[in-house]
This record gives C-alpha cells, sequence and structure tokens, in this order.
C-alpha cells in the first residue's frame, strides 16, 4: 500500500467517524425526547411513536438508507448522500436509544421522586436535577452498546455511494489488486473506534456501581 | 378554613381497590405542636401522613396547610404539577428508608431544593445548610455522599434537607424503623430537639417512649379510623378503649 492508499483509508475512517458521531449526537438526544414524550401517554401521539419504533427497529439499515435516498427525489428535494447515510443511522439509533432511556426512567426510584416532590420540586426540576444525573450515568453502558452497533452497521451507508471506511477498502484493492492489506488495516481502525467505546463504558459502569451504594 | 392551623384535615377518606384505609379522618394541628399517630401496621397512619402533602391522594376530604388547600385549587379542580409543588414546599417530609439522592454529596442534598425551588443563592443555601448540619450533629459530613454513611446520619442529613425548607410542618413516615437499634437514639434525639425549638410535626412511629415524651397530642388509628386523641399522659396512662389497652400491652 501507498500513501495515498493510506491517505484513502483515513479519509474513510473520518467519514465512518463524523457521520456516525453526528448520528449518535442527534440519535442521543432525540431518543430521550421522545422516551419524555412517552412518558406522558398522550393518545395518538403515543401509537406513532410505538409504530415507529417498531419500524425502526425491524428495518435493516441498508435498506433504510437505499428507502431515504431513492425516495427524497420522489418528495420533491434531493439529498446529499452523507446527509441520507446521516439520516438513515439516525432513524435506527433514535428508536433503540429511545427505549433504553425509557427504561432508565422505569427503573428509576421512586423513594428518590418522592422525595424531590415532597420538596416541592416539580416534575420538571426533579427531572433534570435528580433523575437526569442519575439516568445519563446507569444508561450510558447501554447507550454506549447502541452507540458500538451503529458504528458497526455503518457500512451500510456504502450502499448510496458514501465512501466510508469499509467502502474504501473496494477502492484502493480496485487499484492495488491486493484487497487483504487495506481491509486488515480497516478492521484495525474499527478496533480501534470500538476499543475506545469499550473503554468509555467500563468507566460509567464503573460510575454507576457507585451509585448504586 | 382556619388559618391559624398548621394543618387541617377534614373528612378524609381513601380507599386501596377494596380497602378503606382512612374512613372520615378530621384532625387539626397547631402551630408548634408535635402530634403523633400510633396504630398497628395497616391502620393507616403512614396513608394520613402522606396524604398530607399529597404524596397520595385522598377520595374525599380536604387538607389545608397553613390555610392552604393542597391538591385542588379555588375552583374545585385537581392542581396542576406547579401549583401543587408550591403547597408542597411548605411541607417537610422524612421518609422510613431516607430517600437521598445518591448522586450529591450532603451539602447538596441539603441545598438543591432551597436553590431550585426557593431560588435562593447558593451561597445563602449553603450557609444555612451548615447551620443544620451543625444542628444535626454532621458538620463534619458536608462532602461526604450518602453512599458513605450510617443509616443514623443519612436519616439526620434526610432531617436537614427537609429543613432547609423551612416547612410550616415537618412530617415524620417511621423515621427509625428502618435503623439498627444502636442507631434509632442519635435521631430521636434530634427530633426532641426540633420539638424543643417549636418545630410543628406530625410523626408517625412505634417508638412508645418516644412519642409519650415528644408529642402534645397522641393520634391512634385502627382500621382507618381515629379511635383515640389525647395528651400522651392521659393516652398512655388511662386509655378509654380496650383497643388501645390491647396495643399498648403488645408494645410494652
Amino acid at each position: 500500500m501507498n500513501a495515498s492508499a493510506w491517505q484513502m483509508l483515513f479519509d474513510g475512517a473520518w467519514t465512518t467517524l463524523w457521520i456516525s458521531a453526528v448520528s449518535i449526537a442527534i440519535g442521543v438526544v432525540a431518543g430521550l425526547i421522545i422516551a419524555l414524550i412517552r412518558l406522558a401517554r398522550i393518545p395518538v401521539i403515543d401509537q406513532i411513536l410505538v409504530l415507529y419504533i417498531s419500524l425502526a427497529r425491524a428495518t435493516p439499515l441498508v435498506t433504510l438508507a437505499l428507502f431515504i435516498f431513492l425516495s427524497a427525489p420522489t418528495l420533491g428535494f434531493g439529498l446529499d448522500r452523507s446527509v441520507a447515510g446521516i439520516l438513515a443511522l439516525t432513524i435506527n439509533t433514535t428508536a433503540f436509544n429511545a427505549e433504553i432511556w425509557r427504561s432508565g426512567f422505569r427503573n428509576f426510584s421512586r423513594d428518590q421522586r418522592e422525595a424531590a416532590m415532597a420538596t416541592g420540586m416539580t416534575p420538571w426540576i426533579t427531572f433534570r436535577r435528580i433523575m437526569l444525573p442519575q439516568m445519563i450515568i446507569t444508561s450510558l453502558p447501554g447507550l454506549i452498546n447502541e452507540m458500538s452497533f451503529l458504528i458497526k452497521g455503518s457500512p451500510a451507508i456504502a450502499v448510496i455511494g458514501v465512501v466510508d471506511l469499509t467502502r474504501v477498502t473496494n477502492r484502493i484493492s480496485a487499484v492495488t489488486y491486493e484487497p487483504l492489506p487495506p481491509i486488515l488495516v480497516a478492521c484495525a481502525l474499527y478496533m480501534v473506534i470500538i476499543g475506545a467505546l469499550v473503554w468509555l463504558q467500563r468507566l460509567a459502569e464503573r460510575r454507576a456501581n457507585r451509585l448504586a451504594t | 378554613m382556619p388559618d391559624d392551623t398548621a394543618v387541617s384535615i377534614h373528612q378524609l377518606s381513601k380507599s386501596f381497590d377494596d380497602v378503606e384505609v382512612l374512613r372520615d379522618v378530621s384532625l387539626e394541628v397547631a402551630p408548634g405542636e408535635v402530634v403523633t399517630i400510633l396504630g398497628a401496621s395497616g391502620s393507616g397512619k403512614s396513608t394520613l401522613l402522606r396524604c398530607i402533602n399529597w404524596l397520595e391522594q385522598p377520595d374525599r376530604g380536604s387538607i389545608h396547610i397553613a390555610g392552604q388547600r393542597i391538591g385542588v385549587d379555588d375552583a374545585g379542580k385537581r392542581m396542576n404539577a406547579r401549583a401543587l409543588a408550591r403547597v408542597r414546599a411548605q411541607t417537610g417530609m422524612v421518609f422510613q428508608s431516607f430517600n437521598l439522592w445518591p448522586h450529591l454529596n450532603v451539602l447538596h442534598n441539603i441545598t438543591e431544593a432551597p436553590v431550585h425551588v426557593m431560588g435562593k443563592s447558593k451561597g445563602e443555601a449553603q450557609t444555612h445548610a451548615r447551620e443544620l448540619l451543625d444542628k444535626v450533629g454532621l458538620s463534619d459530613k458536608a462532602q461526604a455522599y450518602p453512599g458513605t454513611l450510617s443509616g443514623g446520619q443519612k436519616q439526620r442529613v434526610a432531617i436537614a434537607r427537609a429543613l432547609a425548607m423551612q416547612p410550616e410542618v415537618m412530617l415524620f413516615d417511621e423515621p427509625t424503623s428502618a435503623l439498627d437499634p444502636e442507631l434509632v437514639g442519635e435521631v430521636l434525639t434530634v427530633i426532641k430537639d426540633l420539638s424543643a425549638e417549636g418545630y410543628t410535626m406530625v410523626i408517625v412511629t412505634h417508638e412508645m417512649s418516644f412519642a409519650r415524651a415528644v408529642s402534645d397530642q397522641v393520634v391512634f388509628l385502627d382500621k382507618g379510623l381515629i379511635i383515640e386523641k389525647a395528651a400522651p399522659a392521659t393516652f398512655f396512662d388511662t386509655p378509654s378503649t380496650q383497643r388501645v389497652r390491647d396495643f399498648l400491652k403488645n408494645h410494652h
């Protein structure tokens, strides 16, 4: 592999990283908002959200990415490949994150909530000051798990032409006729990214254990 | 409704499914008064206490805190969360299992509500919190996290947390029932000190000698009914019902 092959690999890794990061950032917050809305159990809206979550969790990422990319022009607007990719990843991860946050709400100590209400905190202050700080820590292992699933599933967006870390190996081997070296490097780069997440997860679990005592 | 009562409970009834846990309970607590609620387990005493700050919603009847109705607004409708929180802030509650917030240290457990509910400045809230920690004998634990404290220490922090809102009335829900026997004394001492300082308190407890020492009024609940309401000397020495005589015999 020559210098330009390495350059292409790092570009691919960067594409995977930033597209995943944007999807994760939106997905974690959107998932929390959906979980909050579902707590209110508003008729119709609740059913719509349940339907969304079931559909998004049941649709393969490749299919979803293709569907978004191909259906956008039909609806009258073209989508940039990266934007379509981000949209597909976000729709997918948000659904999973919503369920993770929801179980965080369900499992939150009723005793602590009552103590907050007894001091005169409104439900919003209780959520922001008492529940959320603890829920972030207790939900983090699940959220990070989902993040690593998303990154490992992200090569799906190659189907709409985004040149990510997996796709770029194809391009390199098309020139060099040596498919093995670039794919090996790609594997190593994925491992570095996932490894960083696992490290973060272990840190979060240690914090979570401290809260439990 | 009389404005000069700290707590006024009028004909309160509450059922869980088919079981009537409170039946037409009425009770007045004057400012500075200490009322203990006694009764066998399942008699409705915790439910009565939890109705006072609307952690349980009664089916019928009304409750006023310092003249202000809780749970139901002037138009007779259910209060919204914000209005309910404002009335709740007038009460302080101490729970059986402490219910401290584990992610906050002792000082922040105490200042959280004054800062975010009353809108006190952090500095002012912390000064007050340190005074309260001093009062409950834990001035050296301000930076400690709840997980590192003993049960008795946790409960004393919980008392300071409730006091920090300067409530009209303090509600104690079996504050020593979850404690190891050797830790009960330190918590009861703090509560006795508060009564001496003139705090208004409603206390659900199983500690008979404590109830006798601290109360102005003892209320006995049986199957959701108040069957005896008397000064402690009368209640413990010359109870008027057989039910109370049996109860006291079993608790001595």
